[in-house]
């Protein structure tokens, strides 16, 4: 049995037997080559599941959708890697309880391969070697690596360029697992503290917010970056935050559910050279 | 005979449009995304595009716009109102579906008040449309009553020739008509045979939409519930939307100066129908697709007698979980009723 056979019918016995309110994993896309993402409430519903090399999305966006556990019930969801590593910080940051998400896990090996993940509970999978070793795809890290060695003018104006074209759609905001904030700082408009203009300054305030907010929390699934419709490289921006988070606290987002968020957490020995 | 317009003579056209006033854009590929922007030659210009990802309503309805500059001093109030700028434009290339966007979108901003920041700039610029010879798998014109070679919302026509050397000319607007004057000696009398159109299937029946979002009934139906769940709320359809139009009005500055600016707001976000008191009276993403759905096919129809739509499918094309416009229809047209 292949895994989506094996998955579909995981799924419809978590789902007659009660266990779940709800699965959610992928279905058909509109092209052959897209998947979308699919929410079965019955066993029925389990058999439109697909699940190959093209369910790429970080699922785990989903489970904090304002009121879907407030009823204390659990839902399964499809998730890689990336998907662990969200929920982790998720518990972490007192947003999921780990009794409520069943995980149907599954690895993408050379964008091709696609295996099953043994463990049903976030605490059953240890991630933590497997996350600190993660680097980029090469045409990421090489574009990283090209932006580090820039002058600061000239990384700005890359910067300006790529920023000028954002239209404040929110598409990075929105799919972001870490964005669950229930009323983004950008939407507080009683006052506007953040301009919701799309210019340039605009939309530097905006990137520059989301980068901040991210520092340390994010999963690097890459769904902003996939998402953002101008196409604006958005998890080197990320990429860069987390390093820095990890050469100045050791901390790496995502490792296990039992992490103290970084930036709301100190420890004795953390260094001080930024206090002058 | 017909005139057509060589490849060739492309750059000498665009000289001749400068001379005489115009700024030429069309479609280009810049930091890694396509859009229409200014070109000075015909190589900047990027022809194998089967539509830019941005729309050209970007240039008539930007997404932030000053209206007013104010200045408020003890006892008055200074203000300045800042009109578009009167730059004559020539739009080269623009596909069918997005000039049919504009002449969607003349009697909404003609209607109870003539805004002048749109039409300013729709007077000063002519619609350069190229037919269609490819379409994608997100294309959608035909299913809502356009085609690849509409010439709504265009001045002049241009049919690509068979043989890719150039393209047929057909100046449909006075206008156009005026256009073309500009560069008649570069056009030559041909009959080459021009390009076939791409097939682009139909894929919902608008009609049936139509009379099912009519419907009383259909507001309230389980369909937008379940149809939406997987929305994550973002603007990127709205924004991308050759029609979508909606705008929020802010004050950008300090308690004593400051600009006035309209922006691009879209019914997706939340915020778009929270009131004051905190009542959202779309507090759900189903209730703001709906409101899309029905906008577009419901009620601008109501009003103006036609759809808010020119099927470009840029929705579904750049819909981060794969939604969009023609699933919604296609699902609604096959409705049991």
């Amino acid at each position: 049995m292949g895994i989506q056979e094996q998955y579909r019918s995981e799924a419809a016995a978590l789902l007659s037997s009660g266990e779940v309110k709800l699965v959610i994993g992928f279905g058909a896309g509109s092209t052959a080559d897209r998947r979308r993402p699919l929410f079965a409430r019955t066993p029925d519903e389990a058999q439109k599941f697909v699940l190959d090399a093209a369910c790429i999305a970080n699922l785990s966006t989903y489970l904090v959708t304002e009121g879907l556990l407030s009823d204390g019930k659990k839902v399964a969801v499809f998730l890689k890697p990336d998907g662990i590593r969200s929920i982790n910080i998720l518990i972490s940051e007192a947003q999921l309880k780990p009794e409520q998400v069943v995980i149907l896990g599954y690895a993408i090996e050379n964008g091709k391969e696609i295996t099953p993940l043994e463990g049903r509970n976030i605490s059953d999978f240890s991630i933590g070697e497997q996350i600190r070793s993660l680097t980029p795809p090469p045409h990421i890290l090489q574009e990283a690596e090209r932006i580090e060695e820039m002058s600061a003018t000239e990384r700005f104006e890359f910067w300006k360029e790529h920023f000028a074209k954002c239209i404040k759609c929110y598409a990075c905001r929105q799919v972001c697992p870490m964005c669950y904030c229930r009323r983004c700082i950008v939407d507080v408009n009683q006052p506007q503290w953040v301009s919701t203009s799309s210019h340039t300054l605009g939309n530097f305030e905006w990137n520059l917010v989301r980068a901040f907010h991210l520092a340390g929390r994010c999963a690097a699934c890459g769904a902003c970056d996939r998402a953002c419709p101008v196409n604006i490289p958005l998890r080197l921006v990320n990429y860069r935050m987390g390093k820095e988070v990890i050469d100045a606290f050791d901390y790496c987002a995502g490792e296990n559910s039992n992490q103290k968020p970084v930036l709301a957490s100190f420890k004795q020995d953390d260094p001080e050279t930024f206090i002058l | 005979m017909t005139r057509i317009l060589l490849r060739n003579k492309l750059d000498d056209c665009i000289a001749a449009w400068q001379k005489a006033g115009f700024s030429v854009l069309a479609p280009v590929r810049r930091h890694e995304m396509s859009s229409f922007g200014e070109v000075q030659k015909a190589s900047d210009m990027a022809f194998d595009l089967v539509l830019p990802e941005r729309t050209i309503k970007d240039h008539f309805f930007p997404q932030t716009e000053p209206l007013i500059k104010y200045k408020i001093s003890k006892h008055q109030i200074d203000s300045e109102t800042m009109t578009p700028p009167d730059q004559k434009r020539v739009f080269f290339g623009v596909r069918p579906c997005d000039a049919s966007g504009l002449a969607i979108d003349d009697p909404l901003f003609g209607w109870d008040y003539k805004d002048d920041y749109w039409f300013k700039r729709r007077e000063n610029s002519v619609i350069v449309t190229i037919v269609c010879t490819e379409a994608d798998d997100f294309c959608m014109c035909t299913s809502v009553k356009l085609s690849p070679d509409s010439a709504k919302g265009a001045d002049v026509l241009l049919r690509p020739l068979l043989n890719g050397a150039g393209w047929q000319v057909e100046a449909v607007s006075e206008r156009g008509t005026a256009l073309l004057e500009t560069i008649s000696p570069l056009l030559q009398e041909n009959s080459e045979p021009t390009a076939p159109l791409p097939q682009v299937a139909e894929k919902f029946d608008v009609e049936k939409v139509m009379e099912w979002l009519a419907d009383p009934a259909s507001f309230e139906s389980q369909f937008w519930k379940d149809i939406a769940l997987r929305c994550v709320g973002c603007g990127s359809c709205t924004f991308l939307c050759p029609t979508c139009h909606c705008f929020d009005i802010q004050d950008e500055g300090d308690t004593y100066q400051g600009i006035r600016r309209k922006n691009w707001d879209s019914c997706s976000f939340a915020n778009f129908t929270m009131h004051t008191s905190g009542h959202n009276p779309r507090n759900t993403q189903s209730t703001r697709w709906r409101q899309r759905i029905m906008h577009k096919f419901n009620y601008y129809r109501g009003k103006f007698g036609v759809n808010s739509c020119s099927g470009c499918g840029r929705c579904t094309r750049q819909c981060p979980v794969d939604m969009g416009i023609t699933e919604t229809l296609q699902a609604i047209s096959t409705l049991p009723r």
